[in-house]
């Protein structure tokens, strides 16, 4: 008997927590006579900022630690997951972590009755907006939390790994137990309240597990992609597709890579006030992603299917509460903005105003002190 | 399409010349668009040519000073990826040194060709013939070939260019040959018309690869597992599909240059005095000639020996080794190049051929002869030698060493 599991994290900020409860995992199941091993998905893209990566943890109450890997360790993904713990509820809306990967749900390798777990302070309901339906009934457990984002030589010390090892004991005891997690905790800190952080975590999932069945969540938009047999493609590596010789380059023009969208990296997207804008061309010129697309009227649109939101629009727009980023899970889909605005200018300040609300939360991944929220100004509409 | 009468005559004129100046002569006639230079020994004085030619006037070409052979590569890396025919080379260390770019430019699969002017791997530094450096590149995915004359340096660029760029193949194109023995000698070269040389060698076209402005492409992306074996597997079958196109190649060459002066039987390997031979020596490069000696002196005193001189060692003559090895009972490989560790630890041109021999019912007996290594002289006495132990490994006897030196100091 093998029991699976995956933990999804954010590339680079939560690289060390993500490794963290894989390595937990294996050091709790060990101490309860069994064999675990944990690794990591080597290859995710490889572990840049925000893109969604996994690590996984294996344990087997009577494998040879040989076998054991030997069924788990050389694959580049498993199917059939018992546990999948999600660490940024952003995920929900699909991961990409790497190129003619295709966006997939998050819940795609959770097998019939096991758990998907999402640190999260939405509730199921709202996480089904996002998740892909499944054939067969899964469970879906919260817990309540923020993504805990770091930077990759920081871990941000808030009890989330504690807590996640906690949920895991809840959704599936014959992973580890709470006794030997607490055990675990104990042994190794001397610090009981970590303990205690695994053992109410624990209990709150307990009572937030729920049965997910076939009609819940969404038709999965995202086409899947099937990888080209050896001869054929272009050879050399090249990527011919998608583009014309003599093409032409914006407005509204400019070519992207159908490949690689990169869009599920972002735990915050950028909201602009198109009435602010006084057309300086920084975010165009500074978004390392390309994902500002110049318009007939002298904007610049986004599109959220490239942006990755890494805040560099924000940080460079020099007009105040004219691009703000807001969580991305406020956020159903991946309409152009400016669009929006055309149709309806003022509905759409209304709009904008009301995704940004009262607060502006600003990450510091680098230091791994989390995020800090600020007041927020509503700027009245400039006409 | 002009035929080979039409033309009043394939010769342009016969000059004296260093190999690399056959080179450099080829270089021009190829019309090749970018060259990037570093210098090194022994290869250097096909550069200096070149950077001559073009202040004089007579060649049309972006001449590119890197920093070090690294950019060089890199340099002529990415003028092919654009759709210029680029010409780069090196020596020993040097070529060690940019390894990187040259293992890209194979899995890029672009047909630049460089000239390996073959010199010892330092340290200590030494000047003189080694093959290990242009052997380093033999699994890496590219065209390997050595020169044992400056007449088949000028011909082997024109063939190496038009190998490398057929769109079946796109491979890079090291052309090698010995240093000092080669680059440095001068002998009389028949140099060909241009309207030849445009007869035979078709203009480089990348189709669709080619990167442009006005052909955007992803050249060499980040890929992972997913798509590794998939590319691995499309070189492989280029390197396959090359031993097609090297023969039609030399087939067009001889309709072209054959009657008149130059004519290859067999792309792969010259064979001498082979056809009854008992016992046949083969190796790369300027021991050509002290071998083919030692055959004729032999042969005056009816010993059945031949020689093979192999040019082309990657991709390999398999075949047609196994067809001109299989019939005779001994074979000694020359390796001018080492492999400490080796099975055997003998040569990489010795395990290459035994590897290549071993599925025959009715295999030879294989000796190796180390010699010559930084440069030594291979005298015709010491080829003597070899044959008269090769001969005796022919006819039976289980030979002290499989692996023995040639002159060295004992």
């Amino acid at each position: 008997m093998i029991k699976r599991v995956e933990v999804q994290y954010r590339g680079i900020f939560q690289k060390t927590l993500g490794k963290y409860i894989g390595s937990d995992i294996v050091q709790i199941a060990s101490r309860m006579g069994k064999v675990a091993f944990s690794n990591g998905r080597y290859s995710d893209a490889p572990e840049r900022n925000g893109i969604p990566c996994k690590y996984f943890a294996f344990v087997s109450p009577d494998l040879s630690e040989e076998e054991l890997e030997a069924e788990c360790g050389s694959s580049l993904d498993i199917a059939d997951v018992d546990v999948s713990v999600v660490v940024d509820d952003t995920m929900a809306k699909g991961v990409e972590p790497w190129g003619w990967h295709g966006i997939r749900p998050v819940n795609e390798k959770v097998g019939h009755k096991s758990c998907l777990l999402m640190v999260t302070r939405h509730d199921h309901e709202h996480l089904l907006k996002f998740t892909a339906k499944q054939p067969f009934p899964y469970r879906l457990a919260t817990l309540e939390g923020d993504a805990s984002l770091a930077g990759l030589w920081v871990f941000k010390d808030d009890l989330t790994r504690e807590r996640c090892l906690g949920a895991v004991a809840a959704v599936d005891p014959a992973v580890i137990s709470i006794e030997a997690v607490e055990e675990y905790l104990l042994d190794t800190t001397q610090d009981a309240d970590r303990a205690r952080a695994a053992r109410d975590a624990y209990d709150t999932t307990l009572r937030r597990i729920k049965v997910v069945t076939p009609d819940q969540g969404i038709d999965w938009p995202h086409e899947i992609p099937v990888l080209p047999k050896w001869h054929e493609f272009e050879e050399g590596g090249v990527v011919v597709q998608g583009v014309k010789r003599g093409f032409e380059l914006g407005p509204r023009g400019q070519n992207r890579n159908d490949g690689f969208k990169h869009g599920t990296s972002k735990t915050q997207r950028p909201v602009v006030r198109f009435d602010l804008c006084i057309k300086c061309t920084l975010c165009w010129l500074d978004c390392p992603d390309e994902c500002f697309d110049p318009t007939d009227d002298g904007l610049y649109d986004i599109n959220y299917e490239v942006c990755t939101g890494c805040h560099k629009c924000a940080e460079v727009c020099p007009v105040k509460e004219c691009i703000v980023m807001v969580d991305e899970m406020q956020f159903e889909d991946d309409k152009s903005p400016w669009e929006q605005h055309k149709k309806d200018p003022a509905g759409y300040i209304q709009w904008a105003e009301d995704k940004k609300g009262p607060t502006r939360i600003r990450y510091r991944h680098v230091t791994g002190e989390g995020f800090e929220t600020v007041e927020g100004v509503t700027v009245p509409a400039k006409s | 399409m002009t035929t080979v009468a039409q033309l009043a005559s394939v010769w342009d004129r016969e000059l004296l010349l260093t190999g690399c100046q056959a080179v450099s002569h080829a270089v021009k006639l190829a019309d090749v668009d970018v060259i990037a230079a570093y210098p090194i020994r022994p290869y250097t004085e096909v550069m200096d040519q070149l950077s001559q030619m073009i202040a004089d006037g007579e060649l049309d070409a972006e001449y590119i000073i890197a920093d070090s052979e690294h950019s060089q590569f890199e340099i002529v890396k990415h003028a092919s990826s654009v759709g210029a025919r680029a010409f780069g080379g090196s020596s020993g260390t040097g070529w060690m040194y940019g390894m990187e770019a040259l293992v890209v430019t194979a899995t890029d699969r672009l047909p630049p060709l460089f000239l390996v002017g073959n010199r010892a791997l330092d340290d200590p530094g030494a000047f003189g013939v080694e093959h290990n450096d242009a052997m380093s590149i033999r699994d890496m995915g590219w065209l390997i070939c050595w020169a044992s004359t400056a007449q088949e340096a000028l011909e082997h660029v024109l063939i190496g260019y038009r190998i490398a760029e057929d769109k079946r193949v796109r491979m890079p194109m090291a052309l090698a040959m010995d240093g000092g023995f080669l680059t440095h000698a001068q002998h009389m070269v028949k140099v060909p018309t241009l309207e030849a040389v445009k007869q035979f060698l078709p203009p480089y076209d990348l189709g669709d690869r080619v990167l442009h402005p006005d052909n955007p492409i992803s050249v060499a992306p980040q890929v992972n597992e997913d798509w590794v074996i998939e590319l691995r597997r499309q070189n492989w079958e280029a390197a396959r599909r090359a031993r097609k196109v090297i023969k039609e190649a030399y087939q067009e060459f001889n309709g072209i240059f054959g009657s008149h002066g130059s004519q290859y039987d067999n792309p792969y390997f010259s064979e001498f005095m082979t056809e009854d031979a008992e016992a046949v020596l083969i190796g790369i490069g300027a021991v050509c000639m002290p071998t083919r000696t030692a055959v004729r002196r032999l042969r005056e005193k009816g010993h059945k020996v031949g020689y093979v001189n192999l040019r082309w060692f990657r991709p390999f003559p398999t075949e047609e080794l196994r067809a001109c090895l299989g019939r005779v009972k001994g074979v000694g490989v020359i390796d001018r190049d080492f492999s400490h560790g080796s099975p055997d630890d003998g040569g990489i041109l010795m395990n290459d051929v035994r590897a290549c021999l071993y599925p025959l019912r009715d295999r030879p007996n294989v000796i190796n002869i180390m010699g010559g290594l930084g440069g030594r002289d291979i005298s015709i006495d010491e080829c003597i030698n070899m044959y008269e132990r090769t001969l005796e490994v022919a006819r039976g006897h289980v030979p002290a060493e499989l692996v023995s030196w040639t002159g060295l100091r004992e």
